[in-house]
C-alpha cells in the first residue's frame, strides 16, 4: 500500500513483510471488533436484523470463536511479534536482513492463508465442518509461527552487528527473542495436538474424543441431540481456550518489551533495573512454557479451566511484579513527555495493573470456580490481555510511524483517540467484573445485577468502537498528508533504527553498518554537556562512538 | 592499549561482561579498537554467513523434538491410563528398515569424510547411496503400513494402532524432508548458492542423524509399550 516502490510488495525485504503483517493485524482488528458488536447485540437481541444473523445459539458460539481467533492470532500474536518484530528487529541489532528472507516471505503467505482458512470456517454450513477447517487453519498458523520463530532466533543469535553484545540489546529485542524461543516450544506442542485432533476428526481415532466420552460417561445414543449440540458448542469454546492459554504469554511478551522501551524513551531516563527486566522477560517465558506443558498432558482436554486460570494468574505474578516495579521506577520523578505513544504506554501499565488485581481474585479457586465462564473472566482477560496488548500495539505504532512512513501521526487526534478509548474500555470491561461477581455471590436483585449495567456496557462499547474511527481517520490522513518527520530521530531515541533515514532504504543501513558502543538506554546524561559542551543532548545513541561523545 | 591504567582495563572488562544499564555517566575509554574489544559477543556476519544455517538447524531440532515429545507424552499418558490396551503386532520389516536407516547414517559419515578430503566423486557416490537408503526406508515404512492393513489393523482400530500410524507417519514426513535435503546437496552445484557445499552437507547430515536417533527412540517406545 505504501512502499518506496511497487516492487516492494512481494519482496523479501523484512520491512515490507513486517508492514504487511501490520496491515493484516489492522484488518483483523476491525473485523474482530465488528464481530464483537454482532455478538453483543446478537446476545442482547436488541437489534432484530443482527439477532437474525447471529441468533442461532450455535452461531453465537462460532461467532465468539471467530472473534477470539482473529483477535488472538492475527492481532495479538502476529502484529507485535511478526509485524513490529520483522520491521525493527534487524534494524535494532544492526543487521541488513533477517536470517532467511525467502522463508520469511513464505511464512507471511502461510499466515495470510491461515487467516483465510479460519475466516472461511465460519461460513461452512455445519459447526462440525467449520471446526475441522478451523483446526486446519490453526495448524497452518502454528507452522507459520514456528518458521517465524526460527528466523527470529537465528537472526538475534548470529546477525547482530559489531559491538551489539547481549547486554546492549534493546529490551524490545530481548522480548522478541525470548518470545521466539517460547513460540518455538509452544507452537510445536500446539501443532502436535492439532495433528492428533485432526486424526480424531478425519481418521476416526480417539485421542481426544476418548476423554470426551469418559467425561460424559454415557453412550452416545442415549444423549439427546440438543445436549450433544451444547457439548459441541462447549467444545468449540474449550478448544479455543486450549490454544489461547499459551497465546497469552506469546502475545504479552513483545508488548512488555515495547512498553519498557517506550517508557524509558519518553521519560528520558534509563530503564530502571534493566538487567532485572531482561531476567523477568526470561522468567515469563519459562513460566509460560512450564504451565502450558504441565496443563496439556496432565489434564488433556480437561474442562477444569478455572484451575488453569488460577495457575496462570499466579505464575505470571512474580515476573510481572518485577516488570511493573521497573516501569514505575523508570517513571519515578521523571518528567514524562506526554506524547500519544507515551500515553498509550502508560495506559498499558494501568490496564495491566487492573487486570493483575482482578487476576489475584481469580487465583482464589473458590471464586474462580464459579466465575470461570462468566462475565468476570471475560472482563479480566480482555483487560489484561486483549486491550492492554492493543494499547502496546498502538503505542508502538505512534512511536515507530515516523520511521516507517517518514510522517507523523497527528498528536491531537491521537490524544483524543487515546482518551476516549482508555475511558471506554474501562466502562466496558469493569462493569463486566461486577456482573460476574454479582452472579458469583448470587445477590438477587442487588444493585449490581440490575438491568442497567448491560445497557451501560453496550453504550460504552458503541462509543469506544466509534472512537476507533478517529484512529482510522488519523491513520489514513497521516499516511497521505501527515506532518513530515524532522530528521532521522524525531523522538531523540537511542537505538540503531533512528540512525537511518525514514523510511529506511533497502538494505537498511548505508555503506557501513554503525558499530554499537553502549547500552540501549543512556538517557538523562547531564555530564555529556557539562564536560566539554560538545554533544548537547540528554541521551547517547548506541552508535555514538566514545570519542565523538567527547569531542564532537 | 599501552600506557593506560589498570582501571581502564577493568572498565573494558566490565563493558565486556555486561554494559551496566544506562544510567552511568559515559565512559571515557576512547580508542579505535573499542568497538572490537567492547563487542564480546561480536559476530562478524560478513565473514561467517554460514553460521546461521547451523543455528537454524539447532533451533529447528529443538522444535521438532518438542513436537515428538508432545506425541510421546500423550502416548505414555494414554498407555498408562487405558484399561483396555490391544497391543499391535510390530511388523518384522521394521527391523530391516531400522537397519537400513542406521546404515545410511554410516555411509553419510563416510561421504562427509570424503568431502573433507576433497574427493568430490567418492563423496557424490556415497551421498547417493545414503539418499537411496533413505528412500528405501520410506518405502519399507509404507510396506509395514500395508502389512498392518492386510491384518485388518487400521489407524482407527485401537489406541495402539492410532499411535503407531501417527508416530510412523509424522516421522516419515520429517524424514522425507531429510531425503529432500540429501537430494538437494547431491544435485546442487554450489557455485551460486548462499550456503557452501560443506555447510549444506554438514547441516543435512546432522539433521539426518537426528532423524535416525529419533526413529530409534520411537521404535523403542512402540516396542516397550506393546
Amino acid at each position: 500500500m505504501y512502499y518506496a516502490d511497487a516492487g516492494m510488495r512481494f519482496s523479501t525485504d523484512h520491512k515490507a513483510i513486517g508492514l504487511q503483517y501490520l496491515w493484516l493485524g489492522l484488518f483483523s482488528a476491525f473485523v474482530g471488533m465488528a464481530l464483537s458488536l454482532l455478538l453483543r447485540f446478537g446476545l442482547a437481541g436488541r437489534l432484530p436484523i443482527l439477532a437474525d444473523l447471529a441468533g442461532a445459539p450455535q452461531r453465537n458460539g462460532t461467532l465468539a470463536v471467530l472473534h477470539g481467533s482473529l483477535m488472538v492470532f492475527f492481532v495479538l500474536t502476529a502484529a507485535p511479534q511478526a509485524g513490529f518484530g520483522n520491521y525493527f528487529l534487524p534494524l535494532q541489532i544492526g543487521a541488513r536482513e533477517i536470517a532467511f528472507p525467502g522463508l520469511n516471505r513464505v511464512t507471511l503467505v502461510a499466515t495470510v492463508l491461515s487467516f483465510g482458512i479460519i475466516a472461511a470456517s465460519f461460513f461452512l454450513p455445519t459447526a462440525e465442518a467449520g471446526l475441522n477447517l478451523w483446526i486446519i487453519g490453526v495448524a497452518v498458523f502454528c507452522l507459520a509461527s514456528l518458521a517465524n520463530a526460527v528466523n527470529f532466533s537465528v537472526t538475534v543469535i548470529d546477525l547482530r552487528g559489531a559491538g551489539m553484545t547481549l547486554p546492549r540489546l534493546p529490551l524490545t529485542v530481548w522480548a522478541w527473542f525470548i518470545n521466539a524461543l517460547l513460540s518455538m516450544l509452544i507452537f510445536s506442542i500446539l501443532l502436535a495436538s492439532s495433528v492428533l485432533l485432526l486424526a480424531d476428526r478425519f481418521a476416526g481415532t480417539h485421542f481426544f474424543s476418548y476423554s470426551m466420552r469418559t467425561y460424559l460417561a454415557v453412550p452416545a445414543p442415549v444423549v439427546p441431540a440438543a445436549f450433544l449440540e451444547a457439548v459441541q458448542q462447549a467444545l468449540w469454546q474449550r478448544l479455543f481456550w486450549f490454544f489461547a492459554q499459551a497465546q497469552v504469554y506469546v502475545a504479552m511478551l513483545p508488548c512488555f518489551g515495547i512498553v519498557t522501551h517506550l517508557l524509558a524513551t519518553f521519560a528520558r531516563r534509563p530503564v530502571w533495573k534493566e538487567r532485572a527486566v531482561a531476567l523477568a522477560l526470561c522468567a515469563v517465558g519459562v513460566c509460560g512454557f512450564c504451565i502450558w506443558g504441565e496443563h496439556m498432558f496432565s489434564s488433556g482436554l480437561n474442562p477444569d479451566s478455572p484451575l488453569v486460570f488460577a495457575v496462570l494468574a499466579a505464575s505470571l505474578g512474580l515476573p510481572a511484579f518485577v516488570l511493573v516495579l521497573s516501569w514505575l521506577g523508570t517513571l519515578w520523578k521523571a518528567r514524562l513527555q506526554l506524547t500519544t505513544a507515551a500515553l498509550f504506554s502508560v495506559g498499558f501499565v494501568a490496564l495491566f495493573l487492573t487486570g493483575g488485581v482482578s487476576g489475584v481474585l481469580l487465583a482464589r479457586s473458590d471464586i474462580a470456580r464459579v466465575a470461570a465462564s462468566s462475565n468476570f473472566v471475560t472482563g479480566h482477560f480482555h483487560l489484561v490481555m486483549g486491550i492492554s496488548a492493543t494499547f502496546a500495539l498502538l503505542a508502538a505504532l505512534f512511536f515507530w510511524f515516523p520511521k516507517m512512513f517518514g510522517r507523523r501521526l497527528n498528536e491531537t487526534l491521537g490524544k483524543a483517540h487515546f482518551g476516549l478509548t482508555f475511558a471506554g474500555v474501562y466502562c466496558v470491561f469493569l462493569p463486566m467484573h461486577w456482573l460476574g461477581l454479582a452472579q458469583t455471590r448470587e445477590i438477587p436483585g442487588g444493585p449490581l445485577a440490575s438491568a442497567e449495567v448491560p445497557t451501560f456496557i453496550s453504550v460504552a462499547m458503541m462509543v469506544t468502537i466509534a472512537a476507533q474511527l478517529i484512529f482510522l481517520w488519523n491513520l489514513a490522513w497521516s499516511l497521505l498528508r501527515g506532518e513530515k518527520a524532522a530528521g532521522c530521530n524525531p523522538w531523540r531515541a537511542t537505538t540503531l533504527e533512528w540512525s537511518v533515514p525514514s523510511p529506511p532504504p533497502p538494505g537498511d543501513f548505508g555503506a557501513t553498518i554503525p558499530a554499537v558502543y553502549r547500552g540501549a538506554y543512556e538517557f538523562g546524561v547531564p555530564a555529556a554537556s557539562e564536560v566539554s559542551g560538545c554533544f548537547r543532548e540528554d541521551f547517547r545513541p548506541q552508535y555514538l562512538a566514545p570519542d565523538e561523545a567527547a569531542a564532537t | 592499549m599501552p600506557g593506560k591504567s589498570a582501571q581502564h582495563d577493568i572498565e573494558l572488562i566490565i563493558e565486556d561482561v555486561g554494559g551496566e544499564g544506562g544510567g552511568k555517566p559515559p565512559r571515557r575509554d576512547g580508542g579505535d579498537d573499542d568497538a572490537d574489544r567492547g563487542g564480546g559477543g561480536r559476530r562478524d556476519s560478513a565473514s561467517s554467513p554460514q553460521r546461521r544455517y547451523y543455528t537454524a538447524l539447532a533451533v529447528g531440532i529443538v522444535a521438532i523434538l518438542m513436537f515428538f515429545m508432545a506425541l510421546a507424552s500423550a502416548y505414555i499418558v494414554r498407555r498408562g491410563s487405558a484399561a483396555e490396551w490391544t497391543a499391535i503386532h510390530v511388523p518384522a520389516i521394521l527391523w530391516l528398515n531400522t537397519f537400513m536407516l542406521l546404515l545410511s547414517s554410516a555411509t553419510l559419515e563416510f561421504a562427509r569424510r570424503k568431502l573433507a578430503k576433497g574427493d568430490l566423486a567418492a563423496f557424490r557416490n556415497l551421498w547417493m547411496v545414503t539418499t537411496i537408503l533413505g528412500v528405501l526406508f520410506l518405502a519399507g515404512q509404507y510396506v509395514a503400513w500395508r502389512q498392518l492393513q492386510a491384518q485388518g489393523v487400521f489407524i482407527a482400530t485401537n489406541p495402539a494402532s492410532s499411535f503407531f500410524y501417527v508416530f510412523t507417519g509424522a516421522h516419515a514426513v520429517h524424514l522425507f524432508g531429510g531425503v529432500a535435503a540429501l537430494f538437494y546437496v547431491a544435485v546442487r552445484k554450489f557455485e551460486k548458492a548462499k550456503i557452501s557445499r560443506w555447510a549444506a552437507a554438514e547441516v543435512a547430515s546432522y539433521y539426518w542423524h537426528f532423524m535416525d536417533a529419533l526413529w530409534v527412540f520411537l521404535l523403542a517406545l512402540i516396542y516397550v509399550g506393546r
